[in-house]
Protein backbone atom coordinates (compact mmCIF):
# COMPACT_ATOMS: atom_id res chain seq x y z
CA UNK A 1 0.00 0.00 0.00
CA UNK A 2 2.92 2.50 1.10
CA UNK A 3 4.39 1.75 -2.74
CA UNK A 4 1.89 4.87 -4.18
CA UNK A 5 3.53 7.33 -2.14
CA UNK A 6 7.14 5.63 -2.50
CA UNK A 7 6.61 5.56 -6.34
CA UNK A 8 5.49 9.56 -6.10
CA UNK A 9 8.68 10.06 -4.64
CA UNK A 10 10.54 7.92 -7.09
CA UNK A 11 9.02 9.80 -10.16
CA UNK A 12 9.63 13.24 -8.17
CA UNK A 13 13.08 12.50 -7.63
CA UNK A 14 13.70 11.30 -11.36
CA UNK A 15 12.04 14.49 -12.54
CA UNK A 16 13.98 16.89 -10.49
CA UNK A 17 17.25 14.81 -11.43
CA UNK A 18 15.89 14.82 -15.21
CA UNK A 19 16.30 19.02 -15.11
CA UNK A 20 19.06 19.16 -13.54
CA UNK A 21 20.75 17.28 -16.26
CA UNK A 22 18.89 18.69 -18.71
CA UNK A 23 17.18 15.26 -19.97
CA UNK A 24 13.36 16.33 -21.81
CA UNK A 25 13.00 12.29 -21.76
CA UNK A 26 13.76 9.85 -19.60
CA UNK A 27 13.81 6.19 -21.07
CA UNK A 28 15.23 4.16 -18.31
CA UNK A 29 15.06 3.92 -14.21
CA UNK A 30 17.86 2.38 -12.56
CA UNK A 31 16.52 1.33 -9.06
CA UNK A 32 18.00 -0.81 -6.74
CA UNK A 33 16.34 -1.98 -3.72
CA UNK A 34 17.53 -4.29 -0.81
CA UNK A 35 16.22 -7.49 -0.06
CA UNK A 36 15.97 -6.21 3.60
CA UNK A 37 13.04 -3.05 2.41
CA UNK A 38 9.59 -3.95 2.34
CA UNK A 39 9.11 -2.33 -1.38
CA UNK A 40 7.68 -4.76 -4.02
CA UNK A 41 8.83 -4.31 -7.98
CA UNK A 42 5.38 -5.36 -8.84
CA UNK A 43 3.62 -2.68 -6.88
CA UNK A 44 6.34 0.34 -7.87
CA UNK A 45 5.19 -1.07 -11.95
CA UNK A 46 1.68 -1.07 -11.03
CA UNK A 47 1.74 2.86 -9.77
CA UNK A 48 4.61 3.79 -11.43
CA UNK A 49 2.19 3.51 -15.15
CA UNK A 50 -0.60 5.71 -13.48
CA UNK A 51 1.99 8.14 -11.80
CA UNK A 52 4.59 8.49 -15.08
CA UNK A 53 1.80 9.84 -17.34
CA UNK A 54 2.37 13.42 -18.23
CA UNK A 55 5.95 13.42 -16.80
CA UNK A 56 9.09 13.30 -18.50
CA UNK A 57 9.14 9.49 -17.22
CA UNK A 58 6.28 8.98 -19.46
CA UNK A 59 8.52 6.40 -21.88
CA UNK A 60 10.66 5.02 -19.06
CA UNK A 61 10.52 1.50 -17.72
CA UNK A 62 12.65 0.49 -14.46
CA UNK A 63 15.10 -1.59 -14.20
CA UNK A 64 14.98 -3.28 -10.65
CA UNK A 65 18.73 -4.63 -9.23
CA UNK A 66 17.95 -7.00 -6.41
CA UNK A 67 20.75 -6.41 -3.82
CA UNK A 68 21.49 -8.80 -0.87
CA UNK A 69 21.42 -9.17 2.36
CA UNK A 70 25.00 -9.01 3.37
CA UNK A 71 25.68 -9.11 6.92
CA UNK A 72 28.61 -9.09 9.16
CA UNK A 73 29.16 -11.31 12.19
CA UNK A 74 30.05 -9.40 15.08
CA UNK A 75 30.72 -12.89 17.22
CA UNK A 76 33.07 -14.42 14.48
CA UNK A 77 33.86 -11.19 12.65
CA UNK A 78 33.08 -13.20 9.30
CA UNK A 79 31.29 -11.56 6.43
CA UNK A 80 28.33 -13.86 4.84
CA UNK A 81 25.30 -13.54 2.41
CA UNK A 82 21.77 -14.26 3.91
CA UNK A 83 18.77 -14.76 1.67
CA UNK A 84 16.35 -14.30 4.36
CA UNK A 85 15.90 -11.23 6.40
CA UNK A 86 16.65 -13.37 10.08
CA UNK A 87 19.89 -12.02 10.95
CA UNK A 88 21.94 -14.74 12.14
CA UNK A 89 25.43 -15.72 11.39
CA UNK A 90 25.61 -19.03 9.06
CA UNK A 91 28.98 -19.70 9.93
CA UNK A 92 28.76 -19.75 13.64
CA UNK A 93 25.05 -19.43 14.51
CA UNK A 94 25.49 -16.07 16.52
CA UNK A 95 22.79 -13.16 16.46
CA UNK A 96 24.58 -9.93 16.43
CA UNK A 97 24.98 -9.19 13.49
CA UNK A 98 25.63 -5.93 11.80
CA UNK A 99 23.87 -5.30 8.33
CA UNK A 100 26.19 -4.30 5.44
CA UNK A 101 23.66 -4.31 2.22
CA UNK A 102 20.20 -4.80 2.02
CA UNK A 103 18.91 -1.45 3.22
CA UNK A 104 19.38 0.15 -0.44
CA UNK A 105 16.37 1.73 -2.03
CA UNK A 106 18.13 4.08 -4.52
CA UNK A 107 18.08 5.58 -8.02
CA UNK A 108 21.55 4.48 -9.47
CA UNK A 109 21.17 5.95 -12.59
CA UNK A 110 18.94 7.58 -15.41
CA UNK A 111 18.56 7.00 -19.23
CA UNK A 112 17.51 9.81 -21.13
CA UNK A 113 17.79 12.28 -23.64
CA UNK B 1 20.77 8.39 -25.09
CA UNK B 2 22.85 9.64 -22.14
CA UNK B 3 23.29 7.88 -19.07
CA UNK B 4 23.90 9.62 -15.43
CA UNK B 5 24.77 8.48 -12.14
CA UNK B 6 22.48 9.61 -9.83
CA UNK B 7 23.11 7.50 -6.36
CA UNK B 8 20.02 8.83 -4.29
CA UNK B 9 17.57 7.22 -1.53
CA UNK B 10 14.10 7.40 -3.46
CA UNK B 11 12.77 8.56 0.03
CA UNK B 12 15.59 11.37 0.18
CA UNK B 13 13.10 13.74 0.64
CA UNK B 14 11.64 12.24 3.76
CA UNK B 15 14.86 11.71 5.03
CA UNK B 16 15.96 15.37 4.85
CA UNK B 17 12.43 16.39 6.21
CA UNK B 18 12.38 14.08 9.05
CA UNK B 19 16.11 15.79 10.11
CA UNK B 20 14.78 19.02 10.50
CA UNK B 21 11.86 18.05 12.26
CA UNK B 22 14.34 16.11 14.39
CA UNK B 23 16.29 19.57 14.74
CA UNK B 24 12.76 21.25 15.70
CA UNK B 25 12.19 18.50 18.44
CA UNK B 26 16.13 18.85 19.58
CA UNK B 27 15.72 22.36 20.10
CA UNK B 28 12.10 21.72 22.22
CA UNK B 29 14.34 19.25 24.80
CA UNK B 30 11.87 16.60 23.99
CA UNK B 31 11.83 13.25 23.88
CA UNK B 32 10.67 12.02 20.91
CA UNK B 33 8.80 7.93 20.26
CA UNK B 34 7.87 6.66 17.18
CA UNK B 35 5.36 4.12 18.24
CA UNK B 36 4.45 0.87 15.86
CA UNK B 37 1.89 -1.86 16.21
CA UNK B 38 -0.57 -3.57 14.25
CA UNK B 39 -4.24 -2.79 14.71
CA UNK B 40 -5.66 -4.00 18.30
CA UNK B 41 -2.24 -4.09 20.04
CA UNK B 42 -2.58 -2.08 22.60
CA UNK B 43 -1.03 1.15 21.11
CA UNK B 44 -3.06 3.73 22.69
CA UNK B 45 -3.45 1.73 26.41
CA UNK B 46 0.41 1.74 26.40
CA UNK B 47 0.48 5.63 25.60
CA UNK B 48 -2.13 6.16 28.58
CA UNK B 49 -0.07 3.88 30.70
CA UNK B 50 2.93 5.43 30.19
CA UNK B 51 1.59 9.51 30.28
CA UNK B 52 0.20 7.83 33.78
CA UNK B 53 3.38 7.20 34.82
CA UNK B 54 4.81 10.93 33.57
CA UNK B 55 2.36 12.65 35.64
CA UNK B 56 5.45 15.43 36.26
CA UNK B 57 5.98 15.44 32.79
CA UNK B 58 4.99 18.03 30.09
CA UNK B 59 3.85 15.39 26.76
CA UNK B 60 2.01 15.83 23.74
CA UNK B 61 0.97 12.80 22.03
CA UNK B 62 0.96 13.13 18.32
CA UNK B 63 -2.15 10.66 16.98
CA UNK B 64 -1.96 9.37 13.60
CA UNK B 65 -4.79 7.54 12.07
CA UNK B 66 -6.37 6.62 9.02
CA UNK B 67 -9.70 7.99 10.29
CA UNK B 68 -11.37 9.33 13.35
CA UNK B 69 -10.52 10.93 16.58
CA UNK B 70 -11.79 8.18 18.98
CA UNK B 71 -7.90 7.82 20.27
CA UNK B 72 -7.44 11.30 21.06
CA UNK B 73 -10.59 11.69 22.65
CA UNK B 74 -9.72 9.21 25.03
CA UNK B 75 -6.26 10.79 25.42
CA UNK B 76 -7.58 14.48 25.81
CA UNK B 77 -8.12 12.44 29.61
CA UNK B 78 -4.91 12.35 30.69
CA UNK B 79 -2.51 15.22 31.52
CA UNK B 80 -0.91 15.41 27.92
CA UNK B 81 -1.50 17.44 24.63
CA UNK B 82 -3.06 15.77 21.58
CA UNK B 83 -2.46 16.44 17.85
CA UNK B 84 -4.13 14.38 15.42
CA UNK B 85 -3.54 13.56 11.98
CA UNK B 86 -5.56 11.44 9.68
CA UNK B 87 -3.19 10.59 6.93
CA UNK B 88 -7.10 9.06 5.23
CA UNK B 89 -5.47 7.03 2.29
CA UNK B 90 -1.94 6.02 3.11
CA UNK B 91 -0.88 3.78 5.81
CA UNK B 92 1.72 5.33 7.90
CA UNK B 93 3.16 9.01 8.78
CA UNK B 94 5.44 10.37 7.06
CA UNK B 95 8.04 13.16 8.13
CA UNK B 96 5.79 15.40 5.67
CA UNK B 97 2.83 14.88 7.55
CA UNK B 98 4.58 15.59 10.94
CA UNK B 99 6.47 18.89 9.52
CA UNK B 100 2.64 19.92 8.70
CA UNK B 101 1.60 19.83 12.31
CA UNK B 102 5.04 21.46 14.28
CA UNK B 103 3.34 25.19 14.11
CA UNK B 104 0.77 23.57 16.02
CA UNK B 105 3.55 23.03 18.59
CA UNK B 106 3.90 26.15 20.78
CA UNK B 107 5.28 25.50 24.06
CA UNK B 108 7.84 23.41 25.55
CA UNK B 109 7.48 19.37 25.88
CA UNK B 110 9.58 16.60 27.96
CA UNK B 111 8.04 13.75 25.78
CA UNK B 112 6.54 13.04 22.62
CA UNK B 113 4.77 10.23 21.81
CA UNK B 114 3.69 9.64 17.97
CA UNK B 115 0.86 6.54 17.68
CA UNK B 116 1.79 5.93 13.93
CA UNK B 117 -0.92 4.10 12.00
CA UNK B 118 -1.78 0.89 12.93
CA UNK B 119 0.65 -1.41 10.68
CA UNK B 120 3.60 -3.30 11.23
CA UNK B 121 5.10 -2.98 7.54
CA UNK B 122 4.95 0.32 6.30
CA UNK B 123 5.87 2.69 9.17
CA UNK B 124 9.25 0.80 9.35
CA UNK B 125 9.71 2.49 6.05
CA UNK B 126 9.81 6.07 7.18
CA UNK B 127 11.71 8.07 9.39
CA UNK B 128 9.83 10.90 10.76
CA UNK B 129 12.34 13.04 12.95
CA UNK B 130 12.31 10.06 16.40
CA UNK B 131 14.41 9.35 18.48
CA UNK B 132 13.90 5.93 18.59
CA UNK B 133 11.16 3.35 17.17
CA UNK B 134 9.44 1.14 20.03
CA UNK B 135 7.19 -1.41 18.47
CA UNK B 136 4.75 -3.40 19.95
CA UNK B 137 3.89 -7.03 19.97
CA UNK B 138 0.73 -7.89 21.37
CA UNK B 139 0.25 -11.95 22.57
CA UNK B 140 -2.88 -12.87 20.86
CA UNK B 141 -1.40 -12.03 17.72
CA UNK B 142 1.57 -14.54 18.20
CA UNK B 143 5.12 -14.86 19.15
CA UNK B 144 6.24 -15.06 15.54
CA UNK B 145 5.65 -11.76 13.86
CA UNK B 146 9.33 -10.70 14.33
CA UNK B 147 10.22 -13.16 11.83
CA UNK B 148 6.98 -12.58 9.52
CA UNK B 149 7.94 -8.69 9.79
CA UNK B 150 11.08 -8.42 10.11
CA UNK B 151 12.05 -4.61 9.13
CA UNK B 152 10.18 -2.86 12.11
CA UNK B 153 11.85 -5.27 14.45
CA UNK B 154 15.46 -5.04 13.29
CA UNK B 155 14.72 -0.97 13.09
CA UNK B 156 13.02 -1.05 16.83
CA UNK B 157 15.33 0.00 19.85
CA UNK B 158 12.20 -0.93 21.92
CA UNK B 159 9.88 -3.67 21.78
CA UNK B 160 7.02 -4.21 24.38
CA UNK B 161 5.28 -7.49 24.32
CA UNK B 162 1.67 -6.15 25.61
CA UNK B 163 -0.54 -8.16 26.92
CA UNK B 164 1.03 -10.40 29.19
CA UNK B 165 -2.58 -10.70 30.89
CA UNK B 166 -3.93 -13.07 27.99
CA UNK B 167 -0.88 -15.12 27.98
CA UNK B 168 -3.15 -18.29 30.15
CA UNK B 169 -5.38 -17.95 27.30
CA UNK B 170 -3.50 -17.82 24.25
CA UNK B 171 -0.84 -19.81 22.22
CA UNK B 172 2.00 -16.86 22.81
CA UNK B 173 5.54 -17.91 24.48
CA UNK B 174 7.59 -15.06 25.56
CA UNK B 175 11.12 -16.75 25.31
CA UNK B 176 10.36 -17.38 21.68
CA UNK B 177 8.65 -14.10 21.30
CA UNK B 178 12.43 -12.83 22.48
CA UNK B 179 14.21 -15.32 20.41
CA UNK B 180 12.64 -14.22 17.32
CA UNK B 181 13.01 -10.75 18.68
CA UNK B 182 16.88 -11.23 18.95
CA UNK B 183 17.22 -13.01 15.41
CA UNK B 184 15.92 -9.57 13.77
CA UNK B 185 17.81 -7.64 16.37
CA UNK B 186 20.24 -8.27 19.26
CA UNK B 187 20.41 -4.78 21.22
CA UNK B 188 16.19 -4.54 21.24
CA UNK B 189 15.22 -3.66 24.65
CA UNK B 190 12.00 -6.05 25.20
CA UNK B 191 9.72 -5.88 28.51
CA UNK B 192 6.76 -7.41 28.83
CA UNK B 193 3.65 -5.56 30.12
CA UNK B 194 -0.32 -5.58 30.59
CA UNK B 195 -1.78 -2.16 29.82
CA UNK B 196 -4.87 -3.71 31.13
CA UNK B 197 -3.22 -4.65 34.67
CA UNK B 198 -0.82 -1.99 34.44
CA UNK B 199 1.64 -4.71 35.41
CA UNK B 200 5.58 -4.62 34.14
CA UNK B 201 5.21 -0.76 33.27
CA UNK B 202 7.49 0.38 36.05
CA UNK B 203 10.86 -1.27 34.15
CA UNK B 204 10.03 0.27 30.69
CA UNK B 205 8.95 4.01 32.15
CA UNK B 206 12.07 3.70 34.01
CA UNK B 207 14.10 2.96 30.50
CA UNK B 208 12.53 5.61 29.10
CA UNK B 209 12.99 8.19 31.89
CA UNK B 210 16.69 7.73 31.33
CA UNK B 211 16.34 8.32 27.84
CA UNK B 212 14.34 11.29 28.61
CA UNK B 213 16.54 12.78 31.07
CA UNK B 214 19.47 12.34 29.30
CA UNK B 215 18.02 14.06 26.26
CA UNK B 216 16.92 17.29 28.97
CA UNK B 217 20.25 16.82 29.73
CA UNK B 218 22.10 17.43 26.26
CA UNK B 219 19.46 20.50 25.66
CA UNK B 220 20.55 22.39 29.04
Amino acid sequence: MHEYSVTKSLVDLCIREADRNGFKKIYRINLAIGKFTGFSADSINFYFDYLKEGTSCQDAEISFKEVPIAIRCRSCNRESTIEEPMLICPLCNAVDIELLTGREFLVESIEGE
Amino acid sequence: MKKVNILKPVLVSNKERASQNKKFFNDLGAFVINIIASPGAGKTSVIERIIQYFEAEKILVIEGDIRGQTDSERLRKTHADVVQINTLTECHLDAFMIAQVLPEITQPYDIILVENVGNLVCPAEFEIGEDFKLAILSTPEGDDKPIKYPLLFHLAAVVVVNKSDLLPHVDFNVTHAKDNIEKENKRARVFTVSAKTGEGFDPLCTFLAKKVDGKKKNKN
